[in-house]
């Protein structure tokens, strides 16, 4: 039974795509172990998709420049676009078969939820029982990292400047607050400070240092104006 | 007005192309665009007039390759992507260019919507968003990825039980996988771990997809007896 989850806030920030890939790997990798989770993000995109698509004053009317861009993008469509993408669809190259999506550690392999796919480009690291993986998301505010630690192992007390997220992916760990079991979604702001510990030993999903960064969106982060529109 | 012209071309288009008859469906009552009274956002299971004719045209495009059905859907979706592209990627050039990756993979995808999992405008939304998210990497970060696809998939919104389940299920068969010989492993694992279909991965491997279900069989079969060995 997972006990802890992303709040809704964040939820809907994920079902609008307005989260950084760091935070975004997080909700889709709890919501593969957690049917409820989900099922709100479904009903979410479902709500989205209508408001976008189905209403119409939501939209505000494309200017003669658009209407003219549009109806010349739906020309090149009609005229060319369409048959070269059918082209290139049956040439295209046969891709090799994709890596199998799990990751080995002292020995242990673990599968790793399908968002992590193309996430895995370098190798462990470490001394003792702590081992990270240091996933390359081009995110200069947030580290994320796969975190391993080994049976009876634990993590020095810690605070951080900013918030930091832990995904229980497999095993169990425990701090002063609680026990935590796979698809355990947990994030601390600075205030907390801890120190887990496992007995059978896990794997997480860590990102660390990232002040205000993830429950703002993308697009408030690129655009002000944006602020006014979500 | 736009949708007046766009109607127009669309029409234009059907007189040059000589499509099959089914293309010929509905010009005269187009309800596009009319649905806005409808304001229940979860009520899905009432009938829903705008739902059905772009389902309808998914079909038209996916089974014939209609282009006057993809011009109907281009009419409905196009500026609305663009005034969502707009709001999140604040340039009117990148605007557009979600228009048309967006519309690009409504048709090259067309054949994997399954009206029975999701809305077309639930579909188009997922292609949209996560081709933006895809394109917001590129203008933030500078980075060349293709992630969007991977966080929110876009053929299963509504069997999430079933991949729970089937990536917990994987999570202790992976290693027997590991030891079946190695043509069925690539068969089990095209299936069930990247999650393509038969025919999809009949088609990567170039064999035919007879040697792909036999392959599979085997592969099952043995990993069954792997399974039952370990818990007997
Ligand atoms: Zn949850």
């Amino acid at each position: 039974m997972i006990n802890y989850h992303p709040d809704q806030h964040l939820l809907s920030l994920h079902a609008k795509g307005e989260l950084p890939l760091s935070m975004s790997i997080a909700i889709s990798a709890h919501a593969e172990f957690c049917a409820h989770c989900q099922q709100q993000l479904d009903q979410m995109t479902l709500a989205l998709s209508e408001q976008q698509f189905e209403q119409n004053q939501t939209i505000q009317p494309a200017s003669i420049e658009q209407h003219g861009q549009l109806d010349d993008l739906l020309n090149q469509f009609l005229n060319n676009t369409l048959d070269s993408l059918d082209t290139e669809v049956k040439t295209k190259p046969q891709s090799s078969l994709v890596a199998d999506n799990s990751v080995t550690i002292k020995g242990q392999q673990y599968m790793l939820p399908r968002v992590f796919k193309q996430q895995i480009t370098s190798g462990w690291q470490g001394i003792g029982k702590v081992s990270r993986l240091r996933l390359d998301t081009g995110e200069p505010q947030a580290r994320a990292s796969l975190l391993h630690i080994a049976a009876n192992g634990e993590i020095p007390d810690h605070t951080h400047k900013g918030s930091e997220l832990t995904l229980l992916l497999a095993g169990e760990f425990s701090d002063c607050y609680n026990t935590y079991k796979p698809g355990d979604f947990m994030l601390l702001d600075q205030n907390h400070e801890h120190s887990p510990k496992t007995t059978e030993g896990c794997l997480c999903y860590t990102i660390v240092d990232a002040p205000l960064y993830f429950t703002k969106g993308i697009s408030k982060l690129l655009n002000p104006i944006g602020d006014l529109l979500y | 007005m736009l949708h007046r012209d766009l109607l127009d071309m669309s029409e234009k288009m059907e007189n040059i192309q000589s499509q099959s008859s089914q293309t010929r469906y509905d010009k005269g009552n187009l309800s596009l665009r009319s649905s806005n009274q409808r304001s229940g956002a979860m009520n899905s299971d009432e009938p829903n007039p705008l739902t059905d004719e772009l389902a309808q045209l998914m079909m038209l495009v996916a089974n014939n390759r209609c282009k006057t059905s993809f011009a109907k859907l281009f009419s409905h979706f196009a500026p609305k992507i663009n005034s969502f592209g707009v709001q999140r990627l604040s340039q009117q050039g990148l605007a557009m260019d979600l228009v048309q990756e967006t519309m690009s993979r409504v048709w090259t995808k067309a054949h994997l919507y399954n009206a029975d999992k999701a809305a077309v405008s639930t579909w188009v939304f997922t292609i949209m968003r996560n081709q933006c998210f895809d394109m917001l990497r590129k203008v933030q970060h500078n980075r060349e990825d293709a992630f969007g696809d991977d966080i929110w998939p876009l053929f299963e919104s509504d069997d999430a039980e079933n991949n729970d389940d089937d990536f917990l299920l994987s999570a202790s068969l992976l290693q027997h996988v590991e030891e079946l010989p190695p043509l069925q492993r690539q068969v089990v694992q095209g299936i069930y771990m990247q999650e393509l279909t038969q025919q999809e991965l009949a088609d990567k491997l170039n064999i035919p997809i007879g040697t792909v279900k036999s392959r599979l069989r085997l592969g099952l079969e043995k990993l069954k007896s792997f399974m039952e060995k370990h818990y007997d």
